[in-house]
């Protein structure tokens, strides 16, 4: 008790020498979440100000006469002629493990009624990206636990990876069936206490969104235990413009600060477009000079520096990682509108959704002509390489093949061999959602594939197979799957394990 | 208010000269303003509108309101003036009103800069921190 009178007594203390300097402004005009006001003028770029009734602004727009500020928080208590003061301080969010397990808006505050976030660190949303020296090559993977992107698309620790398609076709599921492998993963991981594992903690920003879509992927989050590990930023569709052209730079605060502290994280960006569109709302209301399809100028610096601050540092600086996720909606397939190409060229690849892959059953639609990790193979473990090099390839070959296969039937038997192979492939890929495949069962199934065990399946019952397979390797071989996982490569001790193993099942006659 | 790019030139240009020896010249401003007048150049009107709103914000920078809770003293007020002056230049303009919603102590604001010991100011950052 009496330290909390003392610390009051200093408080009060540092209040009575003071006499306060400030530099304020008037409110010249308001509305649509924007505040033209005169005078300010000692203000910053991008510095927060304050108006009466506890509302807060950021200064963006510092012209000769007047200042340009957009309000976050209730703008309906602002009139013309308050005054408004600079704060000498730049918007923060709250970070840290105290985030984990919460929805939060883009300021940080608690939209769970699960009570106050509990923090003492807060970084700058606007933070310049670590630099050449900081960094270091992308090298550990992230398994998405979707057979498809790990196999031939591998998402590494430290890159960004876009995700793009038309609406309806799956995006943000793969985004959701990454937090709940990583979440699995994590599980096991701390269950086993190895020390070489790190975690991967992930952040998923929803931009724009249908409240009830945001509910939903919490929904699903909560079942499968995957919110101890994440954390949801929501601006939906009702939030002010502001609130969304801010979530994506508060998601990627939160994310830094687990690379500042040696630890991994993954932030889904659902999606860019909107932020983009909200971004442009904010700069039309406030007069920018608009440009293409009227986004302003600087509407690819806006994802650019976003994007830049997912990186991999190197051990001297702790090892830590940010992987960025961003989703990007397309119209009609329509891959080389604006916003799209922008974010195209600023990622480290892309996975393509098809709508009609989807609408064939293939799903997830990953176009695999279209996909592209530049990643590439550094951020596979040495198994699934083993056995998935050249699977892009077969696919590749299998979809020209299966063009033009459609004209005749007389077909070499080198020609309908590689067919079969890819029709089987394309079912081994369906999959699932929230049904992420741990890595050592994605490597057995493949080696499987790889060594002709499926060919002799009837193409309409690979799936059941596949299943079967699974089922028989979890159940009755768990030590082969443990042997797989920890040594990370198929040696020959492994192979001819595998091989004992495949034959004792096909021996069982799974599909008849 | 949408201003055009010539609009803010020109008056821009009759704000650089209204000033001698860096102070606003009553003199110069009432000849700048008669010559437009008697040019009657394109959008005239408007190019008036923006130079008054440019020396209205001029004119705040070189005045100083002060206010406290009660009447001061002509000694103390007088003091202020003086003050005021050596730190701002001799051209500043005083205002003294009382505002009783400070409670008490004093605020001066000259142009966008204020200096507040009044002691509403002081609850408010109180009420802040705790």
């Amino acid at each position: 008790m009496s330290s909390i009178l003392e610390e009051i007594e200093t408080k009060i203390a540092g209040l009575k020498t003071s006499t306060t300097k400030s530099n304020i402004g008037t409110v010249r005009e308001t509305g649509d979440g924007v505040a033209r006001i005169e005078g300010l003028s000692d203000v910053m770029l991008n510095e927060m100000i304050e108006f009466p009734g506890g509302v807060f602004g950021l200064a963006l727009n510092l012209e000769e006469t007047e200042v340009g500020a957009i309000l976050l928080g209730d703008a309906t208590k602002i009139s013309e002629g308050d005054e408004a003061k600079t704060t000498g301080r730049l918007l923060s969010v709250p970070v840290g493990k105290g985030l984990l397990g919460r929805v939060v808006n883009t300021l940080g505050e608690p939209l769970d009624g699960k009570g106050e976030v509990k923090s003492e660190t807060f970084y700058p949303l606007e933070k310049i990206a670590p630099g050449v020296i900081k960094r270091r090559s992308v090298s550990q993977p992230v398994q998405t636990g979707i057979m498809a992107i790990d196999a031939m698309i591998p998402i590494g620790r430290g890159q960004r990876e876009l995700i793009i398609g038309d609406r309806a076709t799956g995006k943000t599921t793969i985004g959701i069936d990454t937090i709940i492998s990583q979440a699995r993963l994590n599980k096991a991981g701390e269950d086993s206490k190895s020390k070489d594992y790190r975690p991967l903690y992930c952040i998923y920003v929803a931009i724009g969104q249908k409240n009830s879509n945001v509910a939903r992927v919490l929904a699903v989050l909560e079942k499968e235990d995957a919110m101890r590990y994440s954390t949801i930023i929501s601006a939906p569709a009702s939030d002010s413009a502001t609130n969304q052209y801010l979530a994506p730079f508060a998601g990627a605060a939160m994310g830094e600060w687990f690379m500042d502290n040696g630890m991994d994280a993954l932030i889904i960006y659902d999606d860019l477009s909107k932020h983009a569109v909200a971004y442009r709302q904010v700069s039309l209301v406030l007069k920018r000079p608009s440009g293409r399809e009227a986004y302003p100028g600087d509407v690819f610096y806006l994802h650019s520096r976003l994007l830049e601050r997912a990186a991999r540092v190197s051990d001297e600086y702790g090892g830590g990682s940010v992987t960025a996720l961003p989703i990007i909606e397309t119209q009609a397939g329509d891959v080389s509108a604006y916003i799209p190409t922008n974010v195209i060229s600023i990622t480290d690849g892309q996975i393509y959704l098809e709508t009609d892959l989807f609408y064939q059953g293939v799903r997830p639609a990953i176009s695999v002509g279209l996909s592209v990790s530049r990643v590439g193979s550094a951020a596979q473990i040495k198994a699934i390489k083993q056995v998935a090099g050249k699977v892009k390839l077969d696919l590749a070959q299998f979809r020209e093949l299966a063009a033009f296969a459609q004209f005749g039937s007389d077909l070499d038997a080198a020609t309908k061999a590689r067919l079969d192979r890819g029709q089987r492939i394309v079912e081994l890929f369906k999959q699932i959602q929230y049904n992420p495949i741990p890595v050592e069962l994605q490597v057995a199934v493949m080696w499987a594939m790889q060594n002709g065990f499926i060919d002799p399946v009837p193409v309409e019952r690979v799936k059941e197979f596949q299943n079967k397979l699974q089922d028989f390797l979890q159940t009755r071989k768990e030590s082969l799957l443990a042997s797989i996982r920890q040594k990370k490569q198929l040696d020959a001790e492994l192979e001819a394990n595998l091989k004992a193993t495949l034959e004792e099942f096909s021996a069982t006659k799974p599909v008849g | 208010m949408q201003v055009k790019k010539e609009v803010r030139q020109i008056a821009r240009e009759m704000l650089r000269a209204s000033f001698t020896d860096g102070q606003l010249d009553r003199g110069r401003v009432a000849s700048v303003v008669d010559s437009i007048l008697a040019k009657k150049p394109r959008n005239y009107l408007k190019i008036l509108e923006y130079y008054k709103r440019l020396l209205r914000l001029e004119a705040e920078k070189r005045h100083a309101r002060i206010e406290t809770a009660t009447a001061l003293e002509p000694q103390i007020t007088s003091q202020i003036s003086l003050n005021l002056a050596r730190r701002y230049g001799t051209d500043l303009t005083t205002e003294f009103a009382i505002n009783q919603a400070l409670l008490g102590g004093m605020r001066i604001r000259v142009g966008s800069d204020v200096w507040d010991s009044s002691i509403r100011n002081r609850l408010e950052r109180l009420q802040q921190q705790l």
